[in-house]
C-alpha cells in the first residue's frame, strides 16, 4: 500500500465532501439545511462503496451506501452521462425516509465513468397530509409526501424541466424547495469538478488503486477495534411509546450483539411487526443506526467510508418496526427510532465496553413541523425543526446538557431567525430542572421551549418520543425526565396535552392539529439516564447543582439524600 | 517620516522590527517572552534602542485577551437578559464538537448560570415593543448584584437588540447608577448582529476580559511613561488595526486576535508594493501553522470565530485559520500501519531531536535535517548547532517501523506534514471558493519557507513569495499598521420591499460612528471609509459581501447592487436564481486612518547571475541531488536561480524545486515560479 | 424486487427473510432456504437457523 498517496487522498476527499457541504450550507433555503445543518455530503465509487464523506449529519453518512448501491441497481451504469444529476428519495429503495432527497452526479475521467458525487439533504416540505412532511398521524406512504424513485433531474447538463415541473407541483413551498434543490445540485456540482481535477492529477489508475487500498485500510483498523473488545452475544429491548395510530400499544426494539474476533453482527430479530403509524425505520435506517452505534464505541480517527462498515453485518427481518415493507408509513423512523435503536446497542454493550457507552439519551429530535399562510407576505411557510435533548450519565463524565440527539449533529435554530421567519413568539427557553437522570454521573438537562402563536392559524404536527417511557439508567442511575407538548388555547387558563385538547391518539405523535392565534405552546425535551448509584455522587457536586439551579431542594433530598441547612 | 517599532508578544519570543525614517534602516531582534509580565520582556528589548524617546510610536501585538479566555482567568461576570431566555448561553446551538466521540464534554460559557438574570421587557422581530422594560426590576436587580458583592462585570444581552437597542441602553443606564464603578457590556455596541447566542456569547466575552485587559494596560502605560513614551503605544486588534490603549479597554473582546494579524497586515503592505494582487499567506512555526488570504489587496474579516469549541466570539478579525501542525509535529504509526504526522508536536521543549535537548521523537525539522534541507550548522544562521546524528536516529525509527530507507522515511514524513498544511490552505481557499491558480504563496515563520516550493506544487499555486524578515514578519507587519474601526449592523430587508430611507440612516450611522471612534482617539488624518452590504436571497441563511458605494441607497444604486448580488452568486456558487427577492441582512463599515508607510529599501542591480556559496546534497522526490547554496545577503535586484537550490537566511532557508526558479525583485523578495 | 414489464413501476418487493435486503429480480441471485423461503444469501439461512435453535432453548430453560 502506497500510505503517503492514500494519506493525501484520503484527506483531500474527505475536503472535497465538506466543501460540497459548504456550497450546500450557504446556499440553501431551509432552516433545517442552512442552520440544523442535516446534511451529508460523499463520494462513491462505481461499486456503489462510499468512499469519503464529511461529518455533518450521521444518520445520513451511515445511510450513503446503501442508497448508492440501491440506485445503481436501477440505473444501468451505461445509461449515466457525463452532466446527469439523479435524484432519489425513496423510503423502499434504500432511502431513510421521504424528506431525505439524495442527489448523484456521475464523475468521468476521459470519457470513463468513475464514480459519483453524492450530496444528501432533509427537505423540509414535501407534500403528503401535513405541512413539514412529518406527518404523525400517517397510516401509508402516500400519506409522507412525494416518493422519488431515482430519476435524471439533469439530463447531460441540462434540466429536465419535466421532472422539476412534477416536483414542485407537489409541494407547499415551491419557492423554497427549489431554492434546496438548487442548492443540492449546487454541492454535487462542485464534488464532481473537483473530484474529476483529482482523477486528471494522480491518473484513473492510481486514485482507484488508492481507494482501494484505503478501504481495505479502514476495515483492517475497525477489525483491529472490534478484536480488542470481549467476545460474546449481548442483549437489550428498549420501548417506543406510540405510533400515533393504535392507542396505548408499546413497542419493541429487540437487539442482540454477537461480537466475534473481528466482526460483529447486529441482530433485531423480536423487534414488533411494523407499526400502523409512522414511526417505522426502513432498513437504511436499521443499518445507519447499527452503523452509527459502532463508531462511537471505535476509534473516531478511522477514515469513514464503505470499507470500515464491511465487518458490521445487520439481520433486520422484513415487516417489522426495523424494516418497514412498502406501503408502511416511515417518517420517524430516521428520527426517532434510530437513536432508540443506538441505545439498545449501547444499552446491550455496556457490559462489555463500559467507557464506550451512556445511560439512555432524550432520543428525539422532537420534530415539531407547522405550515400554514403568513398574513404578511401571503405566501405559504412550512417549518421542519429539532430541538435539543439530554446526554445520558457516563463512566466518567456527567451527561451533557440539551445536545442533539445521536443521529443527527443539527443545531437549533436561533430565536431571532425564529420569530423573523415563522409567525410565531417565543417566550421562553429554559432547562428543565431535575430533568437529568440521578447518578454517580447524571444525565443531561431537557429544556422547555414555550411559543405563542402570531397567526391567524398555524397547522402543527409532531413525531417526537419519551412523553411516557422516561430514559433509562444505567448501573443504578435514576431516569431521565419525560418530554411533553403542552398547549394553552387563548382565553384559557389549563395546559392540555394534545390528547386532551384535540382528542389524539397519542400526546407524542399527531398531525394537522390548528393553532390559532393566542394559543400557546409548549414543547418539553427529555432529559438523560443518569450513570451510576447516585449514593456515590460527591456532595460538592450535588451542592452545586443545587445552587446552579439543575436539581430542585426536593429533588436533591429525594434522588441524593442531600437537604441543606435552612 | 516617523520612528516606529513594532513588536510582537508571543508565546516563546518577543519579536522586534524598528524602521529609522532617515537611513530607510529595518532592524529586528527578539528576546525571551516574560509571560507573568509581559511588558518585562518589551522593556528588556526597548533597552536596546539608542534614545527611545526618539520614538514616534510603538504597536504592540498582545495576548493578554487570548491567554485570559483560553485559561479561563477574567472576571467574574453577571449576565442580564430577556425574561425567559437565562439559559441561552448554556443551550448553546445543541450541536457536538465531532461525530461520534461519547467521551465529549460540552464546552460550558463564561459566566455561571446563578449569575444569569432575567429582566422582563420585549421587542417583536420587527422591533415593536411588546413589552416594556421594567425599570423598577432592573434597579432591584442592580441592587441585588451591588449586595452580592462578588461580580466584577456585567453583560447584557436583550431580543433583538440589534434593531432597537433602547431597552438595553436603558438598562446599562440603571446599573451605571447603582454600580457606578462597574464595567459594563451591552451587545449593541460590542456587534449588533441577530443571532442570539452568539451575541451573548461576544458579550459575556467581553464583559469577561474587561477588568483584565484594563488592569494589564494600565500597568503597561505607567511602565511605558516611565521611560517616556507611554503616550506613543498603539496595540493591535484582532482585525489589524490599531487602537489606543483607553480604546482597545473598552472593548477588549477586539483583542483576541492581535499578535498573528501582523503578518497578514504585512502581506497586504507588500501586495501594494509589489503588485501581487491575490496572496495567501503561510506562517509556519514550530507549533502551529496560520493561513490566511489577501485578494484584491484586501485582507479577509471574518466574525465567525470561536476561541474554544461552541464559545462564538463574533468581532470583525482577520480571518486566519490556524492549525496546530509545524516544525515539532511528531511522526508515528497508526493501528492500521499508516504514518501520521501530528497533531502531538514535541514544542519548545524538549523539541525536535536534532535540537539536542532530550527529544527522541522524529519531527519535521528532523526529517528535513535528514533530507539536507536544513544544514545543522546553520540553523538560525548558525546560532543554534543542530545535533544530526540525533535527527537520524529518531527518523531511523520510523523508517524501520515502515521497513523503508531512512530518507524514504524523512521524504513520506515532510509529504504528510505538507498534506497537513495543504488542508489548511483549502480551508482558506476553496471552501471560499477561491481558485488557488489565482494565488500567490507567501511563506513566512521559521519552516515557511522550507516548505513552500513543495507546497505550491501540491495545493496549485504557480507562484511563491518568501518576504524579508520571514521569521518576524508580524512584527515587521506592525511598523505598517493602520487605525481601524470595523462597524457592523443587522439590518434586515427584502428587494421586494425596500426601505431605502432606513438603509441610508442605518449605513450613515454607522459611517459617522466608526470615523467618530478613529477621531475621539486620536486618529484624524487620512480617514477612508468602505462600506458594504451582505445580502442572500430570501430564505437562505449565509450571505455574500457586496461593498457599497457609500451612504446613499437610490435607484441606482440599489438595482446595481441586485444585479452585482446574482452575478457575484453565480460566480461563488455556480448559479443564480433571477427574478429571485433578495434579502440584505447586515451592513457593515470599515474606517481606516491610513498611517504613514514606511519607504522600503531597494537592493541595488545584480548581474542576475548570483554566486552560490557551496553545494550540498538535498533529497527531493526523485531521490538525492548535490544542488547549489546560496546566501540571502549575497541577492542583488534582479538576480535568478535556477532549481534545484538551496538559499540559506538566519531565520530560514528556501528550497527550490527542480522545476522551479526564483527571482529577487528590488526589494529583495524571493519571487518563486514553477 | 420485481418491476413491470414496462419497467415504470414495482410490481413486488422481495426481501431476506433473515435480513432484509431486497432482492432484485434479475439482478441479484436468490437462495431458496429450506422454509421455501427466499434468501439473499446461505450465510442467511445459517444464521436463521441457529438463532431459531439457539432461542428455542431459552425457552425450553427459562
Amino acid at each position: 500500500m502506497d500510505f503517503v498517496t492514500m494519506n493525501i487522498l484520503e484527506s483531500t476527499m474527505v475536503s472535497i465532501c465538506r466543501e460540497m457541504g459548504i456550497v450546500l450550507m450557504k446556499t440553501s433555503y431551509s432552516t433545517i439545511f442552512n442552520e440544523a445543518l442535516d446534511f451529508t455530503c460523499g463520494l462513491a465509487d462505481l461499486n456503489g462503496d462510499m468512499i469519503a464523506v464529511a461529518d455533518y449529519c450521521p444518520s445520513q453518512i451511515g445511510g450513503m451506501p446503501l442508497l448508492v448501491r440501491s440506485c445503481l441497481k436501477e440505473i444501468p451504469l451505461s445509461e449515466i452521462e457525463e452532466g446527469d444529476v439523479i435524484l432519489h428519495n425513496d423510503p423502499y429503495r434504500g432511502g431513510l425516509h421521504t424528506p431525505e432527497h439524495t442527489f448523484f452526479k456521475p464523475i468521468f475521467a476521459d470519457g470513463e465513468l468513475m464514480g459519483f458525487a453524492v450530496a444528501i439533504g432533509h427537505i423540509a416540505e414535501v407534500g403528503g397530509m401535513a405541512p413539514g412532511g412529518f406527518c404523525g398521524e400517517a397510516t401509508e406512504i402516500f400519506h409522507e409526501g412525494l416518493r422519488i424513485p431515482p430519476v435524471k433531474i439533469k439530463k447531460r447538463g441540462k434540466d429536465n424541466i419535466e421532472v422539476w415541473k412534477l416536483l414542485l407541483a407537489n409541494v407547499r413551498t415551491p419557492r423554497v424547495n427549489y431554492g434546496d434543490l438548487r442548492a443540492l445540485i449546487a454541492a454535487v456540482d462542485l464534488g464532481e469538478k473537483q473530484m474529476a481535477g483529482i482523477f486528471q492529477k494522480y491518473g484513473r489508475q492510481k486514485v482507484q488503486d488508492t481507494v482501494r487500498d484505503l478501504l481495505l485500510y479502514s476495515e483492517r483498523r475497525m477489525r483491529a477495534e472490534l478484536e480488542a473488545l470481549p467476545d460474546g452475544r449481548f442483549n437489550f429491548i428498549d420501548h417506543i411509546e406510540s405510533d400515533g395510530i393504535e392507542e396505548d400499544r408499546k413497542h419493541t426494539i429487540e437487539v442482540e450483539v454477537t461480537k466475534k474476533g473481528g466482526d460483529i453482527i447486529v441482530d433485531y430479530t423480536g423487534s414488533s411487526p411494523q407499526a400502523a403509524g409512522p414511526i417505522n425505520a426502513t432498513l437504511g435506517v436499521a443499518t445507519s443506526a447499527a452503523y452509527n452505534a459502532v463508531l462511537h464505541m471505535t476509534d473516531p480517527s478511522i477514515p469513514r467510508n464503505s470499507g470500515c462498515f464491511r465487518p458490521i453485518r445487520i439481520v433486520a427481518p422484513p415487516g417489522t418496526i426495523v424494516n418497514v415493507d412498502f406501503p408502511a408509513p416511515e417518517v420517524g423512523g430516521n428520527t426517532e427510532t434510530h437513536p432508540r435503536i443506538v441505545g439498545a446497542i449501547m444499552g446491550a454493550m455496556a457490559k462489555a465496553v463500559p467507557n464506550r457507552i451512556m445511560a439512555a439519551e432524550g432520543a428525539t429530535h422532537c420534530n415539531f413541523v407547522f405550515g400554514g399562510v403568513d398574513a404578511d407576505t401571503g405566501e405559504f411557510f412550512a417549518c421542519y425543526d429539532l430541538e435539543a435533548v439530554g446526554w445520558g450519565g457516563r463512566a466518567f463524565a456527567d451527561g451533557n446538557d440539551a445536545v442533539d440527539s445521536i443521529n443527527g449533529n443539527c443545531r437549533i435554530t436561533p430565536v431571532e431567525v425564529y420569530e423573523t421567519r415563522f409567525p410565531w413568539r417565543i417566550e421562553s427557553l429554559a432547562f428543565n430542572a431535575d430533568s437529568g437522570g440521578a447518578g454517580e454521573f447524571r444525565g443531561g438537562l431537557g429544556y422547555t421551549k414555550q411559543m405563542l402563536c402570531l397567526n391567524k392559524e398555524i397547522i402543527c404536527s409532531q413525531m417526537t418520543d419519551r412523553h411516557l417511557i422516561a430514559p433509562w439508567g444505567l448501573n443504578g442511575g435514576g431516569e431521565g425526565g419525560t418530554g411533553a407538548t403542552l398547549v394553552q388555547k387563548a382565553g384559557e387558563e389549563k395546559w392540555k396535552t394534545m390528547r386532551e385538547a384535540y382528542g389524539k391518539k397519542s400526546t407524542s405523535r399527531y398531525s394537522n392539529v390548528s393553532i390559532r392565534e393566542g394559543d400557546r405552546v409548549k414543547l418539553v425535551t427529555p432529559g438523560g439516564g443518569g450513570y451510576g448509584d447516585p449514593g456515590k455522587r460527591p456532595k460538592e457536586l450535588v451542592r452545586d447543582d443545587l445552587h446552579e439551579g439543575y436539581i430542585s431542594k426536593d429533588f436533591a433530598k429525594r434522588a441524593y439524600k442531600y437537604q441543606e441547612a435552612e | 517620516m516617523q520612528n516606529i517599532i513594532g513588536i510582537d508578544i508571543g508565546g516563546t519570543f518577543t519579536d522586534f522590527v524598528s524602521y529609522d525614517p532617515k537611513t530607510g534602516e529595518i532592524h529586528n531582534w527578539k528576546n525571551l517572552t516574560t509571560p507573568a509580565e509581559p511588558i518585562d520582556g518589551v522593556l528588556e528589548g526597548l533597552e536596546r534602542v539608542e534614545d527611545v524617546k526618539k520614538l514616534d510610536k510603538l504597536r504592540l501585538g498582545t495576548t493578554i485577551a487570548t491567554n485570559a479566555l483560553l485559561t479561563r482567568r477574567g472576571a467574574k461576570v453577571a449576565y442580564v437578559t430577556t425574561s425567559g431566555f437565562r439559559d441561552v448561553p448554556f443551550i448553546q446551538r445543541g450541536d457536538r464538537r465531532s461525530h461520534y466521540d461519547i467521551t465529549w464534554i460540552k464546552t460550558k460559557p463564561l459566566v455561571a448560570r446563578r449569575n444569569c438574570h432575567e429582566v422582563s421587557e420585549r421587542l417583536s422581530a420587527k422591533g415593536e415593543v411588546v413589552e416594556a422594560l421594567d425599570e423598577a426590576a432592573v434597579r432591584a436587580l442592580a441592587q441585588k448584584i451591588k449586595a452580592q458583592g462578588d461580580i466584577e462585570a456585567i453583560a447584557i444581552c436583550t431580543l433583538f437588540s440589534y434593531i432597537d437597542p433602547a431597552h438595553e441602553m436603558r438598562v446599562r443606564d440603571i446599573f451605571a447608577e447603582v454600580l457606578p464603578e462597574m464595567p459594563i457590556s451591552i451587545s449593541y455596541d460590542v456587534l449588533p448582529k441577530w443571532k442570539e447566542y452568539d451575541r451573548a456569547s461576544t458579550t459575556i466575552a467581553d464583559a469577561y476580559l474587561k477588568p483584565i485587559v484594563s488592569d494589564n494596560f494600565r500597568r503597561m502605560q505607567k511602565r511605558l511613561d516611565g521611560i517616556g513614551i507611554g503616550g506613543k503605544v498603539g496595540v493591535i486588534k484582532s482585525n489589524g488595526g490599531e487602537a489606543t490603549l483607553d480604546g482597545a479597554a473598552a472593548a477588549p473582546v477586539q483583542m483576541t486576535l492581535s499578535g498573528p494579524t501582523g503578518a497578514v497586515v504585512a502581506t497586504r503592505a507588500l501586495s501594494r508594493l509589489t503588485g501581487i494582487n491575490n496572496i495567501v499567506t503561510f506562517d509556519m512555526g514550530g507549533t502551529s501553522t496560520d493561513c490566511s488570504t489577501v485578494v484584491d489587496g484586501m485582507e479577509h474579516v471574518t466574525t465567525s470565530f470561536e476561541i474554544e469549541w461552541g464559545i462564538p466570539i463574533q468581532v470583525p478579525m482577520i480571518d486566519i485559520h490556524t492549525i496546530g501542525a509545524g516544525g515539532g509535529s511528531i511522526a508515528w504509526i497508526d493501528k492500521g500501519g499508516m504514518l501520521r504526522v501530528g497533531p502531538q508536536s514535541a514544542g519548545a521543549a524538549p523539541g525536535p531531536a536534532c535540537y539536542g535537548r532530550g527529544g527522541e521523537n522524529a519531527t519535521v525539522t528532523d526529517a528535513n535535517v535528514v533530507l539536507g534541507r536544513i544544514n545543522p550548522d546553520y540553523f538560525l544562521g548558525g546560532k543554534m548547532k543542530l545535533d544530526a546524528a540525533a535527527a537520524h536516529r529518531a527518523v531511523g525509527k520510523i523508517a524501520k517501523a515502515l521497513n523503508i530507507e531512512p530518507d524514504a522515511a524523512a521524504y513520506a514524513m515532510v509529504q504528510i506534514a505538507n498534506n497537513n498544511m495543504l488542508g489548511a490552505l483549502r480551508a482558506v481557499l476553496l471552501q471560499r471558493g477561491l481558485d488557488p491558480r489565482d494565488f500567490t504563496l507567501l511563506a513566512s515563520g521559521g519552516a515557511g519557507p522550507v516548505h513552500v516550493c513543495d507546497l505550491m506544487e501540491i495545493a496549485g499555486i504557480p507562484k511563491g513569495l518568501v518576504p524579508n524578515y520571514p521569521g518576524q514578519f508580524s512584527a515587521f507587519g506592525f511598523i505598517m499598521t493602520d487605525a481601524r474601526v470595523d462597524r457592523h449592523r443587522t439590518v434586515q430587508q427584502t428587494s421586494k420591499y425596500f426601505d431605502a430611507a432606513r438603509a441610508t440612516a442605518a449605513m450613515t450611522e454607522l459611517a459617522n460612528s466608526a470615523v467618530a471612534e478613529l477621531t475621539q482617539y486620536g486618529y484624524t488624518q487620512g480617514i477612508e471609509v468602505y462600506r458594504s452590504i451582505e445580502a442572500r436571497y430570501l430564505g437562505q441563511n449565509h450571505e455574500l459581501e457586496l461593498s457599497f458605494p457609500g451612504n446613499d441607497f437610490n435607484e441606482t444604486t440599489i438595482a446595481d447592487l441586485w444585479d452585482r448580488f446574482h452575478a457575484e452568486h453565480e460566480a461563488r456558487f455556480g448559479f443564480a436564481i433571477p427574478g429571485e427577492t433578495i434579502e440584505t441582512v447586515n451592513l457593515k463599515v470599515v474606517a481606516i486612518s491610513v498611517s504613514e508607510k514606511p519607504e522600503m529599501k531597494t537592493l541595488a542591480k545584480g548581474s542576475g547571475k548570483p554566486e552560490p556559496r557551496g553545494t550540498r546534497r538535498v533529497r527531493y522526490e526523485e531521490g538525492w541531488h548535490e544542488v547549489p547554496v546560496f546566501n540571502r545577503e549575497d541577492f542583488k535586484d534582479g538576480d535568478k536561480v535556477q532549481g534545484p537550490a538551496v538559499v540559506e537566511e538566519n531565520a530560514s532557508v528556501t528550497i527550490l524545486r527542480p522545476e522551479q526558479n526564483l527571482v529577487v525583485d528590488r526589494f529583495g523578495n524571493l519571487l518563486i515560479a514553477s | 424486487m420485481k418491476f413491470s414489464q414496462n419497467g415504470l413501476y414495482i410490481e413486488s418487493y422481495t426481501k431476506c427473510t433473515n435480513c432484509g435486503v431486497l432482492i432484485y429480480d434479475k439482478i441479484d441471485q436468490a437462495v431458496k432456504g429450506p422454509d421455501n423461503a427466499s434468501y439473499c444469501s446461505s450465510w442467511c439461512i445459517d444464521w436463521k437457523k441457529d438463532r431459531d435453535a439457539r432461542r428455542s432453548k431459552v425457552k425450553v430453560t427459562s
